[in-house]
């Protein structure tokens, strides 16, 4: 393996970071959804590193697994998305105070 | 044997679940015979045992089953017939059938008749428990069975508030001599695994002085609660609120004789602990002068009877003081047959003037009225009186040559007090007669006619002669007859002897007796007889019974209820509402304080899980390095 494992883990924490911040900070739906795909492209990322660094295929499984999370989550925020504007046609999420105790 | 006795305790509790399940559909009439043929059934078997122990003079032991048993402990349910609980079993159950006939007319149209008799049943039936019981514990059970029964029956008009009041205090009452018995078995318990009326028979010759003075102090006190006397009176005249066949009940055959009873069962034991028997024939003679003298001042006719009780009842303790066994029964037969029956002809009177319990507003046209009804309340009080030849006459006579008999001080006092209560008893019995029968009333009740009252006489017909004549199964030896009783008593449960007093001071006490009774008649005569107007208002001290009620309630009732509205305010108010109160606030102030950090914003639940996802993953990092 070329690239050191180390830096793997390095892309893998700034991609999370940045989709943690993202999905924080940011307040409509859409852009919760862009952090939160990015969230999970990093931890894909950490998966494929491992996989390579200690040479199974249990890493790459686990990414396929990861897609198939990613796509019913972009199905499931689109959904959500469409209800949204149906609702109010603001795609705040704070919008949703269902759940306010 | 067993045959018999078992026949004769499940009579009467076959007659109560009767009433409890069917009876309450068959009619008034039926039930009320069938309630009868439960006591009939349970007299007959008494007879029949009675009559296989008298020529034999043997007692039967007889084990039930087995009732409960635990380390080192148990309780059966055993019985022991003696020819005492013989003799007990018989009179429990006659004046109990009298009772239940004269009720079937008396209840005839009241409700709830299926509940009344129900109770009167299930009464006779804890009686006959304690007449037969050998353990103790059950024994207890009878005990405690009057016990309730009388509290249900003395509230059974339970719509007005009085007489539910009236219940209660007979049970509390009760209750605290009760206590004497739980401590008493206790102790025995403590030291044999088990009591019974024959453990104490033969174990009573072993026992430590202090520890059968102990013990025979502990029974005195739940005889004296049971038996109304001195100082756990108060309960008696009250229980007067109960119906009048039920007063007799409760005073002639059942509850208030049980105290006399079970020191009678219980002889062995106190004989060991003279003190206790001392105290017994002191407190005895007390209370037959204080019922006396507190019957003396009483308008309303039942609670004149009710004060004799107490005093009668007194002289049954002074003869069991003596450790007179035979002496005791005697005059508790005697008395059972005299009470009921001028209980049951006041029941009569108070019928016939509409519920009116007050002798001055009774008056002489009763007598001309109900002729019947006179006879038999004569005869009643006579016996009462202690007129000479009577039933009472040779049984108080018997009491009090006993006291006269032996030696010491206390039986001097109680011999001396005795007599005093011997002088006003009859004085008391012929103020009744006299106001109530012959009087001129100056504001007489109405006349109410009944029309079950000839129904209602005939059960006390043989009550009224027992009362005259029944003192001839024991007279003194002066007469020259054969003491009768006592030779069928004589064969009972380990009774030390008693020595029948000397004639000498049986011939004193004959001729004392009778002075004393014909005094008595004759200064009631003087007083209250006809064409005198008595001082109707008799507002001395005996006519609130010496105002021991009144003492029981600034003394004992006073306190607890302040003691009542102390805690009532001050420590369930202020203490415990307000603690539980407080703590149910500061629940509700932090789950106010968990809620408002549940905003319901998604950013606000997203940063909080990115937040702690922070917090343990540093946490994991650390606990790695």
């Amino acid at each position: 393996m070329i690239v050191p494992f180390e830096h793997i883990l390095i892309l893998a924490t700034a991609l999370f970071v940045l989709g943690a911040a993202c999905a924080a900070m940011r307040r409509s739906v859409i852009m919760i959804l862009v952090g939160v795909e990015i969230m999970i492209t990093g931890a894909a990322v950490a998966f494929v590193g491992a996989s390579l660094r200690w040479q199974t295929l249990d890493g790459q499984a686990a990414v396929i697994l990861v897609m198939g999370l990613a796509a019913a989550e972009v199905a499931f925020g689109l959904a959500l998305l469409v209800h949204a504007r149906r609702r109010g046609g603001s795609l705040e999420a704070d919008g949703y105070t269902g759940l306010k105790g | 044997m067993k045959t018999l006795l078992v026949t004769m305790l499940l009579f009467p509790a076959a007659g109560a679940l009767f009433q409890a399940l069917p009876g309450r559909m068959l009619s008034r009439r039926l039930a009320g015979w069938a309630a009868c043929a439960a006591v009939g059934g349970a007299l007959a078997a008494a007879v029949a045992a009675l009559s296989l122990t008298l020529g034999q003079g043997q007692t039967w032991a007889v084990n039930l089953c087995g009732w409960f048993a635990g380390e080192g402990f148990q309780a059966q349910a055993s019985l022991l017939y003696d020819p005492l609980a013989g003799f007990m079993a018989v009179t429990v159950t006659f004046v109990s059938l009298l009772i239940h006939l004269y009720s079937t007319a008396f209840m005839r149209e009241e409700q709830g008749h299926a509940r009344y008799f129900c109770y009167l049943n299930l009464f006779v039936f804890f009686m006959l428990v304690i007449t037969l019981a050998d353990d103790l514990l059950f024994l207890f059970l009878g005990w405690e069975g009057v016990g309730f029964c009388s509290y249900a029956l003395i509230g059974f008009w339970h719509q007005d508030t009085a007489n539910v009041t009236a219940g209660g205090k007979a049970f509390i009452l009760t209750r605290l001599g009760d206590l004497g018995l739980v401590a008493a078995l206790a102790l025995m318990a403590g030291m044999w695994g088990g009591a019974s009326v024959s453990r104490v028979a033969s174990e009573a010759a072993s026992l430590a002085p202090q520890t059968s003075m102990i013990l025979g102090f502990l029974i005195l006190l739940a005889a004296v609660g049971k038996s109304a006397q001195l100082p756990l009176t108060v309960w008696l005249p009250d229980a007067m609120a109960g119906p009048t066949p039920v007063s007799a009940l409760i005073h002639a055959a059942t509850m208030v004789t049980a105290g006399a009873y079970l020191l009678m069962r219980l002889t062995p034991l106190l004989a060991h602990a003279p003190v206790v028997l001392e105290a017994t024939a002191l407190l005895g003679a007390f209370t037959a002068l204080y019922g006396a003298l507190a019957a003396l001042a009483q308008r309303d006719i039942k609670r004149i009877l009710a004060y004799s009780t107490i005093s009668q009842v007194g002289y049954m303790f002074l003869a069991a003081g003596c450790g007179d066994v035979p002496g005791t029964m005697f005059h508790l037969m005697a008395h059972a047959f005299f009470k009921s029956l001028l209980f049951m002809a006041a029941g009569c009177l108070i019928r016939a003037v509409g519920g009116e319990h007050d002798i001055f507003r009774m008056g002489a046209r009763l007598r001309r009225e109900m002729p019947g009804v006179f006879v038999l309340f004569l005869c009643g009080a006579v016996s009462l009186a202690a007129m000479p030849l009577t039933a009472g006459y040779f049984s108080k006579g018997r009491v009090l040559a006993d006291a006269l008999s032996l030696p010491g001080w206390p039986y001097v006092l109680s011999a001396v007090l005795g007599l005093e209560a011997a002088f006003v008893t009859a004085l008391y019995a012929f103020r009744l007669v006299y106001t109530a029968l012959a009087g001129s009333p100056d504001d007489p009740a109405p006349h109410t006619p009944d029309t079950g009252m000839r129904r209602m006489e005939l059960p006390l017909w043989p009550l009224a002669a027992l009362a005259l004549v029944f003192g001839f199964v024991n007279p003194p030896e002066v007469f020259g007859l054969k003491a009768w009783l006592d030779a069928a008593l004589a064969g009972g449960l380990g009774h030390p002897a008693h020595a029948a007093p000397p004639i000498r001071v049986e011939m004193f006490v004959a001729a004392l007796d009778a002075a004393l009774a014909l005094a008595g008649l004759w200064l009631a005569r003087r007083m209250y007889g006809p064409g005198r107007k008595p001082a109707s208002d008799a507002a001395w001290m005996s006519a609130t019974g010496f105002g021991l009620d009144a003492l029981y309630a600034t003394l004992v009732a006073g306190p607890y209820r302040k003691l009542a509205d102390f805690t009532a305010v001050r420590v369930d108010g202020a203490v415990l509402d307000r603690g539980v109160g407080g703590g149910a606030k500061a629940v509700l102030a932090l789950s106010r304080a968990v809620s408002s950090l549940a905003t319901g914003r998604v950013s606000t639940t997203l940063r909080a899980l990115l937040a702690s996802m922070a917090v343990a993953l540093v946490y994991l990092a650390l606990r790695l390095a």
